[in-house]
């Protein structure tokens, strides 16, 4: 089965290019840190409010944010490659065509995966260990990693779409800040304006950052955690399908 | 079996260029084929589609003996394409492109890696083998884009101006090793600018001009099919491109017998004549008693510049010309 080999050495390609761009990596995760050591001062007086440890509280929504705007380095790598003539050089070899974006798709979910550890580790040494343990630990990274490539899939669409890397990054740019604002991640709903609730409650965000903030701060909550994996699921097959939709019309 | 065979080809684009209007050629197993066209001919787009890259609108299309549209997987073990502009991956090193390349054919451990060393070798890359491409000069990079087309040796090897880019020394190394390529059996499908190279090394060529293929055959019988030599006429006051000047000589020209046909081209006006050297100095007596001033003259036999020249009415590359022409010529006259 070349399929399995091929989206191996895709992704190892893409694994390499991201180790050799440390100054990529560490922008990636400037924005996360800054967040968990910034904003869990600035707001730690909502954790009174809220009647929590805001810390504790933002842990999940930051990682969530991380994920979410981490992402969208997908579309603009795919860009790059279509520029650069060297999709078409990968699509003049026999390599399965479908491991072209798992390739891809596999390495942001890895690199998420890292980001988040990342994040956990330092929210660590401010204090935050999840209610589950180590266990919980490799569930909140799996989840976090699923829902990054489920992400990664409308990145890589708007990014075969409009072939243009200000695009992607563009509507990244204007959706990161209300989707986060409008989500659970870093409050509660209690203290937003009614309708701000109602988005708040739609918003994929929301689901799968109260699954993450659960196994942090409460432990196994199986609702939050199916409904999580339900709208992730969901997203995943829409953003993977516009995802194969546009990658044929280019690939032809 | 051909290697490549194709029938009608047409390619419109999807803003309604019409890029490739019904092709037709053969290209044997084994040969040497040159592709040559001026800008925007269709050669890129010609290549594209035989390499499965890009969609046909209509025709046939067969590579390697298989259907480019029902085989498209068949056809890619089986050729190796160099783009016309310079893909590799920058962030990779040399040795690392050339490996993934071999990969992506099914190629592993040992039998890749001696490969890849062998590669390396012949395109001279062994001491940046380990170094990222992205500090190659343009002319390295060109040459690992070359070696990585090759790396799962392919029966067809479709090249896209490979040569372009690079300094005298390093295109002549890959004209040579183009050679050794094609006699190891490796069909070439070639597209250049570099016609002197073309006709040494080409078996046959075809020459496409907007879209349509306007000649094919070996470059000897093209060069004798214009069965005449060819005198370079250059004006003073520029160019006489400015009709009124070129109208004039060749209302004299025309007056003059054994002139075969008048062609326009960049520098003033190509007659092609049979013994050309017996006709200049009529030439320049007629012109002397019409009073059109002459900067130079040139008589030289025809060469696949001619042809092209023929055929598409453009000179392919004008710097090139320069150094032939200055070679060929014998008399400059100024007053
Ligand atoms: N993607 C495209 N969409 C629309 N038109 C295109 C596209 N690609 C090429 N063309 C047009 O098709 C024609 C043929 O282009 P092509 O690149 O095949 O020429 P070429 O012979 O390779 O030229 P050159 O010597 O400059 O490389 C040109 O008129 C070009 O503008
Ligand atoms: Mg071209």
């Amino acid at each position: 089965m070349t399929f399995i080999s091929d989206t191996y050495y895709m992704f190892l390609r893409w694994m390499k290019k991201l180790v050799r761009n440390p100054i990529l990596l560490f922008f990636s995760l400037f924005q996360p840190i800054i967040f968990l050591l910034l904003f869990t001062q600035l707001f730690s007086s909502f954790g009174v409010l809220l009647g929590v440890n805001y810390t504790l509280f933002a842990t999940a929504g930051i990682v969530l944010q991380n994920a979410f705007s981490s992402a969208f380095q997908s579309g603009t790598a795919i860009v790059d490659d279509i520029k650069s003539g060297f999709l078409a050089k990968i699509l003049a070899t026999p390599a399965s065509r479908a491991s072209i974006l798992l390739g891809r798709l596999l390495s942001d979910a890895f690199r998420v995966f890292a980001q988040s550890l990342i994040i956990l580790l330092l929210a660590y040494g401010l204090g935050v260990f999840p209610a589950t343990g180590i266990l919980g630990y490799i569930l909140i990274l799996v989840t976090v990693a699923f829902f990054g490539l489920a992400w990664s899939g409308i990145s890589l669409a708007l990014g075969l779409r409009t072939k243009s890397a200000e695009t992607v990054f563009g509507i990244a740019g204007t959706l990161t800040f209300p989707l986060l604002f409008m989500s659970t991640a870093l409050m509660k709903p209690q203290l937003m304006p009614t309708w701000m609730q109602n988005v708040s409650a739609y918003n994929p965000i929301s689901f799968a950052v109260n699954a993450i903030r659960d196994l942090i701060m409460t432990g196994y909550v199986w609702n939050s955690f199916s409904q999580a994996y339900g709208v992730i699921s969901l997203i995943a097959v829409l953003t993977l399908g516009a995802t194969l939709y546009e990658f044929r019309k280019v690939v032809s | 079996m051909p290697a490549v065979q194709v029938e009608n080809l047409v390619k419109t684009y999807g803003d309604g260029t019409q890029a490739v209007k019904g092709i037709s050629f053969k290209v044997d197993e084994g040969e040497f084929f040159g592709f040559l066209g001026p800008n925007g001919a269709g050669k890129s787009t010609t290549i594209k589609i035989l390499t499965t890259l890009l969609r046909k609108t209509s025709g046939l299309a067969n590579v390697a003996g298989h259907d480019i549209e029902h085989d498209p997987q068949k056809v890619r073990k089986l050729i190796g394409v160099q783009m016309q502009d310079t893909v590799i991956d920058e962030d990779l090193t040399g040795r690392e492109n050339l490996t993934l390349q071999g990969h992506l054919h099914q190629m592993h451990g040992e039998e890749l890696k001696e490969r890849v060393n062998t590669l390396l070798k012949i395109v001279d890359l062994e001491n940046a083998a380990d170094k990222r491409s992205a500090y190659y000069s343009g002319g390295m990079k060109k040459r690992l884009d070359l070696a990585s087309t090759l790396v799962h040796r392919p029966k067809i090897l479709f090249l896209d101006e490979p040569t372009t880019g690079l300094d005298p020394q390093s295109r002549a190394t890959v004209w040579s090793y183009l050679k050794e390529l094609n006699q190891e059996g490796i069909t070439i499908f070639i597209t250049t600018q570099y016609l002197e190279e073309v006709d040494r090394l080409c078996r046959r060529l075809a020459i496409l001009d907007h879209g349509e293929i306007v000649a094919q055959g070996s470059p000897s019988d093209l060069k004798s099919e214009i069965g005449a030599d060819r005198i370079t006429l250059g004006f003073e006051n520029g160019n006489p491109g400015a009709g009124a000047l070129k109208d004039k000589a060749k209302q004299v020209l025309s007056n003059l017998g054994g002139i075969t046909e008048v062609v326009d081209s960049d520098e003033g006006i190509v007659i092609y004549v049979k013994n050309g050297g017996f006709l200049v100095p009529d030439i320049v007596r007629a012109f002397d008693g019409a009073g059109i001033k002459l900067a130079s003259i040139g008589v030289s036999s025809p060469t696949l510049d001619d042809v092209f020249l023929k055929h598409t009415g453009r000179r392919i590359r004008p710097e090139e010309i320069d150094k032939s022409r200055a070679s060929g010529m014998f008399g400059r006259r100024r007053r």
